[in-house]
């Protein structure tokens, strides 16, 4: 009698884990597994590449001396194949509600000859993030959030500054007011599933549950560019984004 | 005898009416919204009537003291010039005038009637200029036109230097101003023939030729001190005895007034005042004449008058009240219309009298403000000790909204509705009561 | 006198007054506010928000986002409050205001600002306000304000003090905004916006007037750490020692003081030719 109902309660069990099962289909309630579906592909830029803007930066001396050849703004960077460096790349939609832990591993930013080491940072929402002074001078570091507190801090030569950002926010414009040619963008998403292209413009998405989901390209000068993409599990999928520049350009 | 007498009283009302239709409120000035950027309601309770941050900003010498006063802040287009006028409808009612019972004929006896009269009116336009002139230096000017003859009269016209020694406690001005009295009538909020005046500062007893009425703006020099937060506050003023007519006084005199009050801070319930006040003053009762006629300037015969009273301000939230209690009388000589080289009538005296008047508002908003008013005049001491004791005891009511249909910083409105009514005792030909009554209804409008 | 029953009637008319004033007291003070809906609001949030429109609504704006019909003749403009980025602070930078903290600004506005000084306000009806600006963001819901700025007591000012002051206003690049004398005109003046895109510029030190969040040597501390959110003045505190900002302070106190004086030769001068 005993066993017929612990049976009975096994089989629900059991029925309980196929419904489970089977609605893993909808990512909605899918725990973040271990599958090897990934995204990956290359962002270019069709056009002529606008001439970089010589920085002037002999208002301070120290940052000056540090580039004898003189600076370039980071506006638009392409390679010769059209590869754009610097486009955000992530998932903006299919992902649900599901919550991930912040990676432990801090996300950084450097000031390095008076500008931003990397250009632009992306990180997840309550990672920490390490700014590093790694100048002779005296920096601000100053986020311009609008879903994040806004905050702004002196840091001179070598002072360590460790701070986060509690909300999802594509981009959050960083400014040192100090030397004004200084400028950055953090990306801060409350998922894993981001990526910056690199020199390449190249970007890869690894590691996604299986889903449907609306890929996202974002630069910050040239916008947005928005892709469906399906992918099942243990899929890879290539995918290309393409900004045109301005005519003229 | 009596019917001269009477017809004096009359004349003095006809001329009070007047007086208090010229003397029409003033201060209001969108210029001064368009220049910070407040709504009218920042600096007014119910407008023209002030708040306590409108009263800081004029104590203060038209400015809010962030550095932005000074004309050089201001867009070179913007020009401090406002003006305000209402289109009105009105009722005036009077009972118990003597009429001749067939018109035209004055042999044909008299008999008691009420004479009522409407149409639609215009009041004077108000053109109102202020503002700083530089940090600490302000100034208003205020031309006037009338509006029954079209004259321009200078309303007001004055200089002050604010802040003096950096202090709040020294501002001194030099012009033709308002009086810092406990209600201002400038700000009055009713309009009416009957009701667009206080009793308390223009009610002279039946025959007193007394020159004054404190509710209107004088000639003079005046300082003004207050407390940083403005809860204490005193005014000193030495004025021409002209009753604030241009050219040099008849008599060669000055009057003076004091005005010290203080406020305090109820919690729930808002800004409560108390103060106290005097005016003295002289003025002549005859002149010196060549070939009969009077010389200007030559009054000779001075006597004395003198108000003196206290008052509480209280808010309670929405509502606020005010209670002023006044105490004045004139020299016998004043009272009596008699020159001082001649000898009083038979029981001439220097009459006595005392008023009360009571205000009290209740603003629902910013936008719509409930008026009620009760003043009350008793003589205590007639001119003649032969007169009656209540003879010209005034009652006035007055009751009245005002709704502002909008609230911007760049112009104010508000539709006007008010009913008043006086009833002077003993005071008609017949030594019965009578009743002046107006109803009053209109647009009020400044930009 | 025959004023017995009229002064009774007086008094009643008092009495009555006053009772149904008080029963009616939504609005406490002088300067009564807006009745309304009340929308979720609390009590005093509610009275708040009806003295907001009598007297901040033409610039702050009545969803509180500084876009008031006044708001484009204002600079600098208006405060966001939707943003809940506050100059005036004793809470580190990034973190919300305290109560007391906009109290302060409410009741000593700002100088060289649009923004006035409410001082004519009730404290209570500063309370009001307060809590219905509050309203305006998320945030003040979500996050509690940050811990105050501890403020040690200020070492005596001396040369020595000073110096050093100059020597941290020259390391820390404060130059680069305000000048190498101070009046604003830095290398970097020209480029600076307010975290809303406005154009902004650094105060000019030599100026001798108020600073905006007040003009004790202790708020002039409190501002270096803190810095001044919203807009490109960064905080100090990580940066620097409680003694150095001292030594700051002082060299800015002499900037001021300094400029005082000069201008007084200049007046003068001017009088002589």
């Amino acid at each position: 009698m005993k066993k017929r109902y612990q049976a009975i309660a096994t089989l629900l069990a059991l029925c309980l884990v196929g419904l489970q099962a089977a609605r893993a289909g909808s990512p909605a309630n899918d725990a973040p597994t271990a599958t090897s579906a990934r995204v990956t592909g290359v962002v270019k830029f069709e056009g002529i590449v606008p001439k970089a803007i010589h920085i002037n930066m002999a208002a301070d001396p120290s940052c000056a001396r540090q580039h004898p050849n003189g600076a370039a703004s980071e506006d638009i960077v392409a390679d010769s194949s059209g590869g754009l460096e610097n486009v955000f790349v992530f998932i903006s939609d299919g992902l649900g509600d599901r919550a991930f832990d912040p990676p432990q591993k801090p996300a950084v930013i450097e000031q390095k000859g008076c500008m931003y080491e990397p250009h632009v940072v992306a990180m997840q929402a309550h990672q920490k993030l390490d700014v590093v002074n790694a100048d002779s001078t005296t920096h601000n570091i100053h986020p311009l959030p609008n879903n994040n507190r806004e905050w702004n801090k002196s840091q001179p030569p070598g002072l360590p500054i460790e701070e986060t950002f509690p909300r999802e926010e594509v981009a959050i414009p960083v400014k040192c007011n100090v030397h004004p040619w200084m400028r950055s963008y953090i990306a801060v998403f409350k998922h894993p599933y981001f990526a910056v292209t690199g020199k390449d413009g190249s970007f890869d998405l690894k590691d996604l549950p299986p889903g449907t989901y609306t890929l996202e390209a974002w630069h910050e000068k040239l916008g947005t560019a928005i892709q469906k993409v399906t992918i099942g599990p243990s899929e890879t999928k290539t995918v290309q984004f393409v900004f045109k520049g301005r005519p003229g350009a | 005898m009596r019917i001269g007498r009477m017809g004096r009283i009359a004349a003095h009302a006809l001329l009070l009416g007047m007086v208090a239709m010229a003397s029409r409120p003033a201060h209001a000035i969108p210029a001064f919204a368009r220049k910070y950027g407040l709504p009218c309601s920042a600096c007014h309770e119910a407008w023209p009537k002030l708040n306590n941050f409108g009263q800081t900003f004029k104590d203060g010498g038209y400015q809010l003291n962030n550095d932005r006063d000074a004309p050089i802040y201001q867009n070179p287009s913007y020009w401090p010039i406002a003006m305000r006028i209402t289109p009105n409808w009105h009722l005036e009612g009077n009972s118990r005038v003597t009429t001749d019972a067939v018109p035209g004929d004055p042999e044909s006896g008299q008999v008691q009637s009420t004479i009522n009269t409407h149409g639609f009116d215009l009041s004077g336009i108000d053109i109102l200029t202020g503002g700083t002139l530089a940090k600490n230096i302000s100034f208003l000017l205020v031309p006037s036109i009338e509006a029954d003859t079209g004259t321009v009269s200078f309303e007001s016209a004055w200089v002050r230097l604010d802040n003096l020694l950096q202090s709040p406690w020294l501002n001194f001005k030099f012009g033709k101003f308002e009086l810092d009295v406990p209600i201002s009538e400038k700000r009055i909020l009713t309009l009416s023939t009957n009701g667009g005046f206080y009793q308390l500062y223009h009610f002279l007893p039946p025959g007193d030729v007394t020159p004054t009425s404190m509710g209107d703006n004088q000639l003079g020099i005046e300082l003004l001190g207050h407390s940083p937060d403005d809860h204490t506050r005193y005014a000193l003023s030495l004025l021409s005895s002209t009753d604030g007519e241009l050219g040099l006084p008849g008599g060669r005199s000055y009057d003076g007034y004091i005005h010290v009050s203080h406020a305090f801070d109820l919690p729930s319930l808002g800004l409560q005042r108390v103060g106290a006040y005097g005016y003295v003053g002289q003025a002549p009762t005859f002149f010196l004449t060549t070939g009969g006629v009077p010389i200007p300037g030559s009054g000779r015969g001075n006597r004395s008058f003198y108000r003196a009273g206290a008052y509480v301000n209280f808010y309670a939230g929405s509502f606020d009240f005010t209670g002023i209690y006044q105490h004045a009388s004139d020299n016998a000589f004043l009272a009596n219309a008699q020159a001082a080289d001649q000898t009083l009538p038979n029981g001439a005296q220097s009459p006595v009298w005392n008023t009360g008047t009571i205000e009290a508002h209740y603003t629902y908003s910013p936008q719509l403000v409930f008026i009620g008013r009760y003043e009350l005049v008793r003589i205590s001491r007639q001119a003649l000790a032969t007169t009656p004791g209540d003879f010209g005891n005034l009652d006035a009511v007055t009751v009245g909204y005002r709704y502002y249909p909008f609230m911007h910083s760049r112009a104010g409105l508000a539709w006007h509705q008010e009913v008043s009514s006086v009833r002077s005792k003993l005071t008609s030909d017949t030594g019965q009561d009578q009743r002046s009554t107006s109803v009053f209804m209109g647009f009020d409008f400044a930009f | 006198m025959k004023t017995g029953p009229n002064t009774l009637f007086l008094f009643t008319v008092m009495i009555a007054t006053l009772t149904s004033g008080r029963a009616a007291a939504q609005n406490a003070g002088s300067g009564s506010g807006y009745p309304g809906p009340k929308d979720g609001l609390t009590d005093q949030e509610h009275r708040g928000q009806g003295l907001y429109r009598r007297y901040c609504v033409g610039c702050h704006g009545a969803r509180g986002d500084g876009n008031g019909e006044n708001a484009p003749y204002l600079d600098p403009k208006p405060r966001d409050f939707t943003q809940a980025t506050f100059k005036c602070r004793s809470t580190p930078t990034g973190s919300l205001p305290l109560d007391s903290d906009l109290y302060d600004t409410i009741s000593r506005g700002i100088h060289a600002s649009g923004m006035p000084s409410w001082n004519p306000l009730t404290p209570e009806q500063r309370h009001e306000l307060i809590a219905y600006i509050k309203t305006f963001s998320p945030r003040f819901r979500e996050e509690q304000p940050g811990a105050p700025l501890p403020i040690p007591p200020e070492p005596p000012t001396s040369a020595e003090s000073a110096k050093r002051g100059a020597e941290l206003f020259q390391s820390m690049n404060c130059w680069s905004c305000h000048g190498k004398d101070g009046r604003g005109h830095g290398p970097s003046a020209m480029t600076l916006t307010d975290s809303k895109g406005y154009p902004i510029t650094p105060f000019d030190l030599t100026s001798g007037t108020r600073f905006k969040c007040g003009a004790s040597d202790r708020e002039l501390f409190r501002d270096l750490m803190t810095g001044l959110d919203g807009t490109p003045m960064p905080s100090f505190a990580d940066a620097l020692k409680p003694d150095q900002i001292w030594d700051l302070v002082h060299y800015i106190q002499t900037i001021r003081e300094g400029s005082k004086s000069a201008s007084v030769e200049n007046r003068t001068e001017r009088k002589g030719n």
